[in-house]
């Protein structure tokens, strides 16, 4: 019996290393007692509950310990701020058309960027050496991903907003798998 | 140290790759050349207005806030100059001046303005030529000419001369939908 598999991750991601283990343990114990007997599906809801009710107190930890604000500061630095630097780019080569012209991006443009995201999250998951600090470098790519979009002077489109935030993360834990497998 | 000459190895290949690529494509042969072209169902003279009238001139070229003769007393010809003020969302909503002065200017087919912004970003040449078709019908043709004094705006011009070429499309797009429009009305 197993909970669900994104409880489990967004637990890895949020606890990190020095909790992960004790609270993932005492969950899962307390989970195969409840799978026995209300049932598997009752037993999965319990789960994510207790996982999404003590994200942001895991979270509040893995700060005080120093974890976190590394975590936070190698997402800055990897993803939201070539994304950042990017759009800045963009805002120049837009300020120079002799006409001037919108907000709106080219998709040229808008692929540079999400190229861009995934090769820097990729990056940033090689270096991840355990599953939590990979969890945590994905989560913190996610956040940083979306900081720089809130930032862009351009209007983005909700698709390509939806398909960064998803991609760096992905590429980021993608990447970790990868050198994990060889 | 094997990851970290990867990781090199991508960073390198993200700058190498698109710096040497913007290079190659600088030296083609219309570089900084935007250019387009639309039939207007409307008389030469007609179309000949919305380009002549500063007024009318903020209605079709977007981003355009102001645009006024910088000697009023002067009329429209050669060496007559005109200032036009865009406004850049894309720099802080900056106002931004570009001056051109008329090179050419022979009603109701030709004109054309040397431009340069005031910053000197750019400078350039800007040119209309309307061409009758008859049966009341024009085919108007823009280009649009710049050179970049920066060298990372000049290393970019492969990137910005496309979108201005969209941008003038829209714009040209926009005058003929105003001048069709006002044509019908007559």
């Amino acid at each position: 019996m197993k909970p669900p598999a994104w409880a489990q991750l967004v637990l890895w991601a949020v606890a990190g290393e020095n909790q992960a283990e004790f609270v993932a343990g005492d969950l899962h114990e307390e989970f195969l007692l409840l799978c026995a007997e209300r049932g598997p599906s009752a037993g999965s809801r319990w789960y994510a509950r207790q996982v999404l009710r003590s994200a942001a107190t895991l979270v509040g930890l893995r700060f005080r310990s120093g974890e976190a604000a590394h975590l936070a500061a190698a997402a800055l630095i990897a993803v939201a701020m070539p994304l950042v630097l990017l759009d800045r780019l963009w805002s120049f080569v837009y300020s120079h058309i002799p006409l001037k012209d919108g907000l709106e991006r080219a998709p040229g443009f808008w692929a540079a960027n999400v190229v861009c995201v995934c090769a820097c999250a990729a990056i940033c998951g090689s270096l991840a050496h355990t599953q939590a600090r990979a969890a945590g470098v994905a989560a913190a790519a996610a956040v940083g991903a979306a900081c720089a979009l809130w930032c862009s002077a351009a209007t983005e489109p909700w698709l390509y907003a939806g398909l960064v935030i998803l991609a760096a993360p992905a590429s980021s834990m993608a990447v970790f798998a990868w050198r994990g497998s060889r | 140290m094997k990851w970290v000459k990867r990781i090199a190895i991508v960073l390198a290949v993200l700058l190498i790759v698109p710096i040497a690529t913007l290079l190659v494509l600088g030296q083609r042969k219309g570089a900084g050349l935007a250019q387009t072209s639309v039939e207007i169902n409307a008389a030469p003279d007609q179309v000949w207005a919305w380009l002549d009238d500063n007024g009318k001139l903020k209605q079709w070229i977007s981003w355009m806030v102001d645009a006024k003769d910088a000697d009023p007393a002067k009329p429209h010809g050669i060496g007559s100059k005109r200032i036009w003020t865009m406004k850049d969302e894309n720099n802080g909503g900056m106002l931004m001046e570009i001056a051109g002065t008329y090179s050419e200017y022979a009603p109701p087919s030709r004109l054309t303005l040397q431009i340069a912004d005031k910053e000197g970003m750019f400078h350039g040449e800007s040119s209309y030529r309307l061409v009758d078709l008859g049966g009341g019908r024009t085919r108007v043709e823009v280009k649009l000419r710049a050179h970049y004094t920066e060298w990372f705006a000049n290393l970019m011009e492969p990137v910005i001369t496309p979108a201005a070429e969209k941008k003038l499309a829209m714009d040209v797009g926009h005058l003929k939908r105003l001048v069709e429009a006002k044509a019908e009305l007559r």
